[in-house]
């Protein structure tokens, strides 16, 4: 049985698609619900993936057929069964199912409900075939994918200025991360063996001890640079947080639980090949820490829900590259254990955060604006209840999914520094700091997804209402009435069971899954079958009691300090917010980096273009336009006097051609 | 068998299809009647044919005589339609001279024959004047009753 469910593992990726094409081409024709053939599509993948999981093996791959062929270059479309990628694809294929069935309910009315459904059925079909693939190039046709999709869902509702625009941006930035992708792909292909780019070779020991120095430095941060666009790390973040403007079910499904993670996975996949580099690793690990506390530091005073769960999630990103950076010597797998149990964690209770999101949006018509609601537990009680699961587990609390998870993440931390001189290396003490930039970042999680969550179901009830001296122009997502957005129903109202069952069965996973995965050691048990992990440092797991106390008594800290501020109408919020305006409005303004990159980098690409346009005008485009004119001038000065409309004198030439031809052909 | 055609009849016959060719293409060059240049074109066709047919024979195949019933064919349609092309210009001018019709010359072209662009610059024929003309052929039984023409058609 074993054997069957690899030998069909290419179905995991295909039902989707197909599902997908079904809701394309027959939805419309036929009137059948689209979200039918997705949903069924994914779960079928997700049972698929279950067998692939009993089956997955470190050396477990199979070829599916031919893909690219150029002289000795071979590039298989060759898949791999491995733990990290059967506990990838599970978790991918579970929580898209029940974004789909979610989303049946989200979207129903949408004019554009088949495309809807089409587009997460490619989604799926191309994340699932990232993680599968044994190959970087097949890797990055997939990246590409994600990329393409995550830019049609984002601008879903393309009739929004804004919407188009954020779709626009998401693409280009990824682009700048892509482009690190190609190059790291390119310069692998100049120095393995056999220019065959599989993990097989890539990864393997051989291969990565002849790799030349500069290659061993260059091509993790390469890669690297690629993960921190896809991830939405510290200077290509900025993409993520306006893909909100994307239906919810998209942000909570690709811009939190699964397309985001793939750069993480890039990165743990080549953990044997970063690891080799420590410098990178420490690079990684700051690059993470950074970002994880300067996206709390914005998350912490942001009024639209989405917005506070768009930087929450890359601070939780940036959470997990900081235990892959973590991973320096001995500490290899520990590092990726703790970093892949995050993002498995992560995806249910951040999914199930967006989606209680949604359903708060839902049902405040289209309103996300934290300041415009309140008091909604009685009217939403189970959005209510499952946020506060999500919310809680986000936070770190005990026994929810996000403590155990965080909590490996801050051991391995607490690891590096002895680690890192262990290996002679200078810069242990990096590791100490960020150990306690995490800690610092926790508290700061707790405490936003604290207010996120009292601001919008405790205090007196209050519904938006169009007068809000909040419901300014532009302010939240859909103030307006005329737009294209999802079907309304009743404002205030719970929302249908389609909806709140999905919900219910993601706060279970949010309960459940880091219990039973965490501290049974099933999941670093299962990623002992991922290609390279024998291969990777190890050292005993010490365990001590320390730093998950300290993690569980910040996330309480937060949550009580959330809960004192913003539990009841207080004035001490806004006090506190004027004696440290600067900093509070730095908060509010993102800290001003997309105004930063807007004066810097967008200046500088602007200027470049003026003066290529500059050169094309006047260079290129004279001279193209110089040499159109040549045939024009012969013609009309020197040939037109024999096209004189006289039928004989065109006989009489073509007569004597060809006598000249025959000529030639006779007597020559 | 006995072939008797023999390279010297076989030389015969390519002179004479070669002085038909020619002939056709002096006369087509030359004539500037449009019908004359018609027959003179389908003369070059019958020359090629000639030659095929006795190079087929020369040779002992068929495939020169296949040849020449597919020219034959081509030959007979092209004459009906290139026939009632000429009759309509010929309803459109009066005339059959090839030098009026050169709509698609180029303007810069230079005038090769003069007195050309006098008639082309005559006006067309009136189209309600007078009764129509037609050819008149000999009489031979009843005339038999003239059916409505395109260019009738066009005139009323």
């Amino acid at each position: 049985m074993a054997g069957f469910f690899v030998q069909w593992v290419w179905l995991i990726p295909f039902f989707p698609l197909l599902g997908g094409i079904i809701a394309a081409v027959g939805a419309s024709r036929f009137r059948f619900n689209a979200a039918i053939p997705v949903a069924v599509g994914i779960g079928a993948s997700f049972l698929f993936s279950l067998g692939a999981w009993a089956s997955a093996g470190p050396e477990t791959t199979i070829v599916v057929s031919k893909w690219l062929a150029a002289g000795s270059f071979q590039v298989p479309i060759e898949l791999r069964v491995d733990g990290l990628s059967t506990l990838m694809l599970s978790m991918v294929t579970f929580v898209s199912t029940l974004v789909v069935i979610f989303a049946s309910g989200y979207m129903a009315g949408d004019p554009s409900y088949p495309r809807f459904f089409a587009f997460i059925g490619l989604f799926v079909f191309s994340m699932t075939g990232l993680v599968l693939s044994n190959n970087f190039l097949l890797t990055y046709a997939f990246w590409e994918g994600v990329g393409v999709c995550s830019y049609l869902l984002i601008g879903f509702w393309y009739a929004r200025k804004s919407a188009a625009d954020a779709a626009m941006k998401a693409f280009l930035v990824n682009r700048l991360g892509d482009i690190g992708f190609a190059i790291a792909i390119f310069w692998l292909w100049t120095i393995v063996p056999n220019h065959d780019l599989s993990y097989t070779n890539v990864l393997a020991d051989e291969t990565l001890r002849n790799f030349p120095d500069s290659a061993r430095i260059g091509i993790p941060l390469l890669l690297f640079w690629a993960a921190t666009a896809k991830s939405a790390q510290l200077p290509l973040y900025v993409w993520l947080p306006d893909a909100m403007e994307g239906p919810t079910p998209v942000s909570a499904l690709i811009h939190a639980a699964t397309m985001v993670t793939a750069g993480v996975y890039l990165i743990a996949r080549s953990t044997a090949m970063i690891a080799l580099a420590p410098g990178v690793q420490v690079l990684i690990c700051v690059v993470g820490c950074a970002t994880a506390l300067l996206a709390a530091a914005i998350a912490l005073t942001q009024n639209d829900l989405k917005r506070v769960m768009a930087y929450s999630t890359v601070s939780q990103l940036g959470y997990m590259f900081m235990a892959l950076g973590a991973g320096v010597g001995n500490l290899a797998q520990l590092a990726v254990v703790a970093s892949i149990f995050h993002l498995f964690t992560h995806a249910f209770f951040k999914a199930l955060l967006f989606l209680a999101s949604g359903s708060v949006m839902h049902s405040m018509g289209d309103v996300i604006d934290m300041r415009r609601f309140g008091g909604l537990r009685r009217r939403l009680p189970h959005t209510c209840w499952t946020f506060a699961i999500g919310g809680l587990a986000l936070a770190g609390i005990f026994p929810m999914a996000g403590f155990f998870s965080k909590d490996e993440i801050l051991l391995a931390l607490a690891a590096a520094p002895e680690a890192a001189e262990t290996m002679g290396l200078s810069w242990g003490w990096v590791y100490g700091l960020v150990y306690w930039v995490a800690i610092l970042t926790a508290f700061m999680t707790a405490f936003y997804t604290g207010r996120a969550f009292f601001m919008t179901f405790w205090g007196p009830e209050k519904l938006p209402s169009p007068d809000d001296p909040e419901a300014m122009e532009g302010e939240g997502h859909a103030a307006e009435g005329d737009e294209p957005g999802h079907g309304h129903h009743h404002v205030g109202e719970e929302s249908p069971p389609i909806m709140t069952i999905p919900l219910m069965i993601l706060a279970g996973c949010a309960v459940l899954a880091g219990v039973v995965f965490g501290p049974t050691g099933w999941i670093e048990h299962h990623l002992q079958r991922m290609f390279g992990f024998e291969g990777l440092g190890h050292a005993e797991h010490q365990f001590g009691w320390g730093t998950p106390v300290l993690g569980l008594v910040v996330g309480l800290a937060g949550i009580g300090l959330s809960y004192l501020l913003y539990g009841e109408p207080n004035p001490a919020p806004a006090r506190i917010a004027a004696a440290v305006r600067p900093l509070y409005l730095a908060s509010l303004n993102k800290f001003y980096v997309d105004e930063i990159y807007q004066w810097t980098v967008m200046k500088l690409l602007w200027v470049s273009a003026a003066v290529l346009r500059f050169l094309d005008v006047e260079f290129v485009e004279r001279a193209i336009v110089g040499i159109a004119t040549a045939p024009r001038a012969i013609g009309r000065n020197a040939l037109a006097v024999y096209q004189n409309g006289l039928i004989q004198f065109y006989a009489a030439a073509t007569a004597a051609s060809v006598a000249i031809l025959l000529w030639l052909l006779l007597f020559s | 068998m006995t072939d008797l055609l023999t390279i010297d009849y076989l030389r015969d016959y390519l002179l004479v299809g070669a002085a038909l060719f020619a002939l056709g293409m002096l006369g087509f060059l030359s004539r500037r009647n449009l019908i004359v240049m018609f027959l003179s074109a389908e003369m070059m066709l019958q020359g090629t044919a000639l030659s095929l047919v006795a190079l087929s024979r020369y040779h002992g195949n068929w495939n020169g005589q296949i040849f020449t019933i597919v020219i034959l064919t081509v030959a007979a349609s092209e004459a009906a339609i290139a026939l009632a092309l000429i009759m309509v210009l010929y309803n459109r001018r009066s005339s059959l001279d090839i030098t009026l019709w050169r709509e698609l010359r180029e303007e810069a072209a230079p005038d090769v024959v003069p007195a050309i662009e006098e008639a082309a610059a005559a006006e067309l024929i009136d189209a309600t004047a007078g009764p129509e003309t037609y050819p008149k052929l000999t009489p031979a039984g009843l005339e038999p009753e003239h059916p409505i023409q395109p260019w009738t058609e066009r005139r009323r």
